[in-house]
């Protein structure tokens, strides 16, 4: 066919036919666009003058609400709900004489608003119990925010475990006795608030944090390395003597630790399910001894500053979907925590552990490794 | 076809063409891995923002009018970049960075510290004298600041609008050089404002690329094109360190060649939210 040849009737009609298809639509979206703006008013309006806002008090039910806010002022203006000092929502650079909607999502509470000028009082949001909004269950979305946190602290704490078994090894090369006890009780506190991350790699986990009771020849086999090989030699032997190659693999591998956590992806289901598993691997060993050595306590030290952090971070989620679950699982870590004795009365060497109540301790802990336990089913994460 | 019928497959039609933009086909857990190098990049730089305030408000203090004068703009960039988190806490950006113009009596007004207070003193009245007891509450505010922020869990959708909103700001208050009115420095915070939203930029472009890679294209043409003109301002062109002209050599025509990108790159910043399901 040559190029300038006429395209055909059918083709036409085609042609005409598909554009006022598209032409409909665009009508379409332009009625649906006006749609819209006359749904405006259901806007809760808000005017902000140059001294303050109009009206200065609000009260809105708790769910979506569409904001309109209007600058009757002469000065460009930023719009914002406060809860305290922090800005939950907000809406810059609204020009003199226009108005700009901000939709907001908001709990039950009262929230402040800032009103143009800083030297402006504050407003008042009151928003009230709202039976008829749906609960909304937690979706994949709710966890991105607690995931990239715990990820921030894994990396900062991966960073410090190693700057700590860096001294650590260099105090047992230097053959340094008493730095060498104290830069391991840095490195090993850092590493049990690690220990449900470690958990996930069973090599690493194992070359760490195995105790002689799991290799054949006990505490003379050779594959029994780690913190508590280092823990025999600093503690029980009482001398740095052999332990440089051990020192030198605990470093090695705490910096493989931190590669792999960089890009280690966590299951959301694994945030309580793990931090209750690692306390219960605590409680099954403490349950076995008469009385708390410093080393358990100290371990048990980590692991509870590990689980705050997963309490902290679900904590939002949790106040959301189950306030009173929340609750029990604060007043459990803070018992536990208060239970606990300060981190200088347990340096291990001194024998300070009997100060301890080893039955509150277990009692403790094994509370809290259950309601970890349960939360996943709570928070309605399976798997 | 009824007409009526034909209205709703248009309307279909039309709601089909408003969604599409906005529907993400990202899974939210690829999210989090960028939000926890955004967290780790804005603890550096609050890192490298406390030491470099401890040196300007010890040049105050010490009556170093040179020095702090110096100090004023390579001190403010790190806040600059580090925005969209500092400014959810309300209360210490107005103590930190609001302006004259926030407060009802401007310069005079009591409440009114901070940075731009101190830029007031140091490069309009040209002294230090005085000024103790702002640098010392400045000090404390950024420290304050860091610690907050340390135990701030970071909200996904505000760190993701991040990116937009440090370019619209460039683009409605300070391209107009009312941000550093006495010092001109303006270009210092265009800088650290569009470090901060290419920051961001690049850690979610990966999750974009394959589904939309003209728009990557667009937004890095654009900001090369920013870069570039900042970059004819600098004292030495491919030295990011070494600082920038005065505000006030900028012509009015290059003023306004920054507008352009700028704001092109806040609209296409702006749908990256929906992008990523947020």
């Amino acid at each position: 066919m040559p190029p300038s040849s006429p395209p055909s009737a059918r083709l036409l009609k085609l042609g005409i036919l598909a554009s006022a298809v598209l032409m409909l639509a665009a009508l379409g979206l332009f009625a649906l666009s006006l749609n819209g703006r006359d749904h405006g008013d259901g806007d809760v309006r808000l005017v902000v003058t140059a001294q303050g806002c109009e009206p200065r008090e609000l009260s809105v039910p708790a769910g979506e609400t569409r904001f309109s806010i209007v600058n009757d002022s002469q000065r460009a203006i930023e719009w914002e709900i406060l809860d305290g000092v922090m800005v939950l929502e907000e809406r810059e650079n609204i020009a003199p004489g226009l108005h700009q909607p901000l939709t907001a999502t908001l709990a039950e509470g009262d929230y402040a608003m800032t009103c143009g000028l800083l030297s402006n009082p504050h407003g008042t949001l009151h928003v009230t119990a709202n039976d008829d909004a749906p609960a909304v269950a937690l979706s994949r979305q709710d966890f991105i925010a607690p995931l990239a946190e715990y990820k921030v602290y894994l990396t900062l704490q991966t960073r410090r475990l190693i700057e700590a078994t860096e001294t650590l090894h260099q105090a047992i090369t230097a053959g340094e006795l008493d730095t060498a006890r104290m830069a391991y009780r840095e490195a090993r506190l850092i590493d049990q608030r690690l220990a449900m991350a470690t958990g996930l790699y069973s090599d690493l986990d194992e070359r760490l944090n195995a105790r002689a009771d799991y290799f054949a020849e006990r505490e003379q086999d050779p594959e029994f390395v780690g913190f508590h090989r280092l823990a025999q030699g600093l503690f029980e032997t009482g001398s740095t003597d052999g332990l440089i190659p051990i020192a030198t693999q605990l470093l090695e591998d705490t910096r493989t630790l931190g590669e792999r956590l960089r890009h280690q992806a966590i299951p959301p289901s694994q945030l309580a399910n793990g931090s209750a598993r690692v306390l219960k691997a605590w409680h099954a060993h403490a349950i076995d001894s008469k009385t708390l050595n410093a080393h358990e306590l100290l371990d048990l030290q980590g692991l509870t500053a590990g689980a705050e952090k997963i309490v902290t971070l679900l904590a939002p989620l949790l106040e959301r979907q189950a306030p009173d679950a929340l609750e029990g699982l604060q007043a459990q870590l803070a018992r536990l925590q208060q239970d606990l004795p300060e981190k200088s009365n347990i340096a291990p060497g001194a024998k300070r552990s009997s100060a301890v109540d080893r039955d509150a301790l277990l009692t403790d802990t094994h509370a809290l490794a259950d309601t970890l336990d349960k939360l996943d089913r709570t928070l309605a994460l399976n798997g | 076809m009824s007409p009526r019928a034909l209205f709703f497959a248009a309307s279909v039609f039309g709601l089909m063409a408003l969604q599409t933009p906005a529907q993400a086909d990202v899974d939210p857990e690829a999210l989090v891995e960028p939000i926890a190098e955004y967290k780790l990049y804005v603890l550096d730089n609050l890192d490298q923002f406390v030491s470099h305030t401890e040196k300007f408000t010890q040049a105050i203090e010490a009556g170093d009018l040179e020095r702090a004068q110096a100090l004023y703009a390579p001190t403010r960039v790190y806040y600059e970049r580090i925005e969209p988190i500092a400014e959810l806490f309300a209360d210490l950006d107005a103590s930190i960075d609001a302006r004259e113009d926030d407060y009802e009596h401007g310069v005079e007004d009591p409440d009114f510290t901070g940075f731009h207070r101190l830029e007031y003193g140091l490069f309009k009245e040209q002294t230090t004298q005085g000024f103790t007891p702002y640098a010392k509450q400045l000090m404390t505010d950024v420290n304050d600041l860091e610690s907050r922020v340390q135990d701030l869990t970071f909200p996904p959708a505000q760190v993701v609008g991040g990116a937009a909103a440090l370019m619209e700001e460039v683009a409605a208050t300070k391209v107009s050089g009312e941000e550093d009115r006495y010092s001109h420095t303006d270009l210092w915070d265009f800088q650290g404002n569009v470090d901060g939203s290419q920051k961001i930029f690049e850690l979610f472009k990966p999750l974009v690329a394959e589904e939309d890679p003209a728009f990557v294209d667009r937004v890095e043409k654009n900001f090369a094109a920013v870069e570039d003109t900042l970059a004819h301002y600098r004292h030495e062109t491919n030295n990011p360190e070494s600082g920038f002209v005065s505000y006030e050599k900028v012509s009015e025509t290059d003023r306004r060649a920054f507008v352009g990108p700028v704001t092109v790159l806040a609209e296409d910043l702006a749908t990256l939210r929906g992008k990523l399901g947020l």
